[in-house]
């Protein structure tokens, strides 16, 4: 039976509007909190000519656009930074999976244990964090330590170039690459890997026709996000470069901040936001290409039909090698993730006035004196803590209902929204600031709790949605499909199927949201009072003078809280379950 | 009788305020009330500990105000400064020797004036942006043992011994802009003619390194990455007394660059008798007393007694005679384009 026109069309226009209506709540507060104060980078960037108090609006001049995009010295920076991030993505993703891959397989009660190893990090502020880094690779570090009782080395030359900075921004960014990863590979059923076994495929063939494929989306998103922010880095290419190594997030910054020349810095921003933009369009497409089933509703789809077949002395190869190298890998991960922490603490007990000094001149507890007089730490932490929290729940309200319309609906625009919505991450956060700082300062006030929490709403959103759309994309439809069947409705359905379906995403969004909030100090610096600071900007301020060891017993003390923490939410709330679908 | 017009009486008003007495003009300034709350940018670190400790608790016992901090570096203080200039969020902020002559003639911050008594005080070096608050010069810090002999002018840094092993200190930053000033004084140029600064520096290279701040510059010392660089002699004494007990701090003949930290109010501010008696304490003798003691920090004040155990640390009233001072104006007009000019020829 031929179904009426005009019913048709009522479908699809109530089935687009549902889209719309899920797409909405996101795209608001971005507008709001986001495109506004960057329309005032992109009207700085029109200026003719540099000048701090003239108006915002002037006749638009391309000057500084022809001034960026006609100085090769500019350009070779964007294009190193660009080479510089794609480094830090490969070596993140190198290491990553082996760690998420170990994260899936230990055994659900030493589970919450094993998030540790990556959790912390990202609880320890980023200066500090780098300049465990600098002790890891320092001439007399315990890199060269450990090569000269081999009698290899010393090697001087670790410190203070490209490589160093690709390893500290790994050290930083690799979690974002293994909490992506771990959502899609401990949503896969181990059932079809056993299925890919029983059918004769070796270890590597399962690897490459099954656990790999399937762990495509989350590594669509760790890559992205990793490549973006690694793009935009600042503090740790400061402190790891020696002055020698350049980004484009410096560059923003020396020109924004230091010479006071906004239009430069914003036109500068807005090509280095086109160019990433531009890398992860094609990644996008590419991954696309690479899973045909994604947007294949009710997943059936060619799994696997796009990879190239492997050569089997290459599969061989794997075969006896890949066991050895994915520990060796594994390994390497840890170290890297804790052994700059516990650097850190070991240098929170010495007895030396800066932080970055190697020698261990005597052990102190001086420094957790100082900071427990000091209750401007304290309610620092308490500052950070609240706004982490607020930004996550706010953030995770509007990026729900946006992965849903990314992956379930199509209606026009879809597409631009979706890039919208992740531009946040693909811009330096100094730009961010100085467009929210222009913007608060001319036009009007906010409490600054408010301001604050709108700027990292701002940018916790696309690690959300990013780590939400993969496990939409997960979600087994033919459940809802049955429970409809059954006669389930819409609220039923979200709550009984698809919400608990959602919870390890929920919580790995969370959990990256809430530390990304919580260690973010560049824009903040920018919008922090004399009533509202925050820990990394605590520290950050501290270092502005002379790096005291204050900032590991600050550190120090913060892990040790969130081991606390995640002992005693384990003890009631069963983290492992958590994450389990 | 002829009434007075609207623009005559006006020019009267305007007249009598020009002509009226400081200290009348001075009544008109709101004086400070209980609870009122100065607000003050400055660096984290032993900074914010000296000043919690030598002048909030003498102010609020005065005026039962309350002091806040936002803590931070000088760039993003700065710039939210100047995004603010006229209606401040700050009453008080630190700036450097030449961002505060910069924000003095863009009207961001004010001029010293001599209603902080203890303004009259300052070395005229000290008066020239806002308030001086401590001489934190530049020069030559270098190994001692690697050294043929002492280092006695800017010229001994084309010493052989010193080929390869200079950490070059970053432009912008005051450690760089004093190699370069320096230099360029030393070999017949200065800040206008900056380009002699900018060759002698080529000719430094190839450089051990780019140092971004003394931490980054101790830790090359330390881990023998780097044997002399241009850094502030403050911290290079707290470095000496601890983890580089081997270090010398170099007085060349030609002087040592002047640098400063300059407290600062902003125009515009609503607590204006706050903020003058804010930098009135730190002007005081405990307050200069305690920044000699924990920063090495030179007194900016002519009435404070140097402890005799400080004095081979601290620059005496002589010493500051050596003081070589610039431009302060021309170079923060420039220091985008040296700024610039460093990335590409000298550190690239």
């Amino acid at each position: 039976m031929v179904q009426p026109l005009h019913a048709g069309n009522r479908r699809v226009i109530s089935q687009r509007n549902i889209g719309r209506g899920l797409a909405t709540p996101v795209t608001l507060v971005l507008i709001a909190a986001f495109a506004v104060p960057m329309a005032v980078v992109m009207l700085l960037s029109l200026h003719g000519y540099s000048d701090p108090f003239g108006p915002l609006f002037r006749t638009p001049s391309a000057a500084q656009y022809a001034t960026v995009l006609g100085d090769f010295f500019y350009l070779k920076v964007v294009l190193e930074t660009l080479l510089l991030a794609g480094g830090v993505t490969v070596v993140s993703v190198l290491l990553g999976y082996p760690l998420a891959l170990w994260l899936v397989s230990v055994p659900a009660r030493w589970r919450a244990l094993a998030f540790v190893v990556i959790l912390i990090p990202l609880l320890t502020n980023v200066v500090v964090r780098s300049l465990g880094i600098v002790l890891l690779l320092a001439p007399d570090g315990i890199l060269n330590g450990v090569l000269g009782w081999f009698g290899i080395g010393p090697f001087r030359g670790m410190l203070y170039n490209y490589g160093a900075v690709c390893v500290a921004l790994a050290q930083v960014f690799m979690p974002y690459v293994v909490l992506a990863l771990y959502d899609v590979l401990q949503g896969t059923s181990p059932r079809v890997h056993e299925a890919a076994e029983s059918l004769g495929a070796s270890p590597s063939m399962v690897f490459w026709t099954v656990r790999f494929p399937m762990a495509l989306p989350g590594l669509r998103a760790g890559i992205v996000v990793v490549f973006l922010m690694a793009s935009t880095a600042y503090v740790s290419a400061t402190i790891l470069g020696g002055g020698r190594v350049l980004t484009s997030g410096m560059l923003v910054y020396r020109e924004a901040i230091v010479n006071l020349n906004y239009p430069v810095a914003a036109a500068l921003t807005l090509v280095m936001t086109l160019a990433s933009l531009g890398f992860s369009g094609v990644v996008l497409l590419v991954f696309r290409r690479l899973t045909p089933w994604v947007n294949n509703a009710g997943g059936q789809g060619r799994a696997a039909a796009t990879l190239p077949a492997l050569p089997i002395a290459l599969v061989r190869t794997m075969d006896v090698v890949g066991p050895i190298l994915s520990k060796v890998l594994l390994a390497a991960a840890i170290l890297l993730l804790l052994l700059p922490l516990y650097l850190v603490v070991m240098q929170s007990f010495n007895d030396v006035p800066q932080a970055s000094s190697a020698k261990f001149m005597g052990f102190t507890l001086k420094w957790y004196q100082l900071v427990l007089e000091n209750g401007n730490y304290t309610a620092a932490f308490l500052n950070s803590v609240r706004l982490a929290i607020g930004s996550t729940l706010v953030a995770l309200a509007v990026s729900i209902p946006a992965a849903f319309a990314l992956v379930r609906f199509r209606f026009p625009g879809i597409s631009g929204l979706a890039v919208f919505w992740a531009l946040p991450l693909s811009l330096p956060g100094v730009a961010i600031g100085v467009g929210m700082l222009q913007l608060l300062s001319i036009f009007f006030r906010l409490p600054p709790f408010l301001g604050l929490l709108a700027v990292h709403v701002v940018i916790v959103i696309p690690f959300c949605i990013s780590l939400l759309v993969a496990s939409v994309m997960q979600l087994d439809r033919s459940q809802e499909e049955a429970a409809a069947s059954l006669g389930a409705n819409a609220v039923q359905r979200f709550f009984r199927i698809i919400l608990p379906g959602l919870a390890p995403g929920i919580a790995a969004a969370s959990i990256m949201a809430f530390l990304t909030s919580f260690g973010e100090v560049t824009v903040t610096s920018f919008l922090t009072t004399a009533r509202m600071t925050t820990l990394p900007v605590r520290i950050y301020a501290d270092s502005t003078f002379m790096l005291e060891p204050t900032i590991h017993a600050v550190s120090a003390m913060t892990m040790l809280l969130t081991l606390i923490a995640l002992f005693v939410l384990n003890k009631f709330l069963r983290l492992d379950r958590l994450y389990a679908r | 009788m002829t009434l007075m017009k609207r623009r005559t009486f006006g020019k009267l008003v305007l007249g009598t305020g020009v002509a009226a007495p400081f200290s009348f003009v001075r009544s008109a300034i709101a004086q400070p009330k209980p609870g009122d709350e100065l607000i003050v940018g400055i660096w984290g670190g032993a900074q914010e500990r000296i000043v919690r400790e030598f002048v909030e608790p003498a102010l609020v016992e005065k005026y039962g105000c309350k002091v806040s901090y936002v803590l931070g570096g000088t760039g993003e203080r700065r710039a939210r400064a100047y995004a603010e200039r006229g209606r401040p969020s700050f009453d008080v902020i630190y700036l450097n020797i030449y961002e505060s002559r910069q924000a003095v003639t863009d009207g961001v911050t004010q001029a010293p004036t001599d209603a902080v008594e203890n303004a009259q005080y300052l070395y005229p070096l000290a008066k020239m942006g806002g308030y001086g608050v401590a001489f934190n010069p530049a020069t030559i810090i270098y190994k001692t043992d690697k050294a043929s002999a002492p280092i006695t002018s800017w010229k001994d840094l084309f010493n052989d011994e010193w080929k390869g092993r200079f950490a070059v200190p970053q432009v912008p930053g005051m450690e760089g802009m004093a190699a370069l000033l320096m230099l360029a004084k030393t070999y017949g140029g200065d800040e206008f003619n900056i380009d002699v600064g900018f060759d002698k520096l080529k000719e430094l290279k190839p450089f051990a390194a780019v140092q971004t701040s003394a931490e980054n510059a101790w830790q090359m010392f330390e881990q023998d990455i780097a044997d002399i660089t241009v850094e502030f002699g403050s911290l290079a004494n707290i470095a000496k007394d601890s983890t580089l007990p081997g270090i010398t701090i170099a007085d060349p003949t030609e002087g040592i660059c002047a640098a400063m930290n300059v407290a600062c109010i902003t125009t515009g501010t609503q607590n204006q008798v706050l903020a003058e008696e804010w930098i009135n304490l730190h002007l005081s003798e405990p307050c200069m007393q305690a920044y000699m003691r924990q920063t090495y920090y030179s007194p900016t004040v002519n009435n404070v007694v140097i402890p005799d155990d400080l004095k081979d640390k601290i620059l005496t009233p002589e010493q500051m005679e050596r003081l070589v001072s610039f431009d302060w104006e021309h170079i923060a007009s420039k220091q985008s384009e040296w700024s610039s000019r460093f990335t590409r020829e000298i550190a690239g």
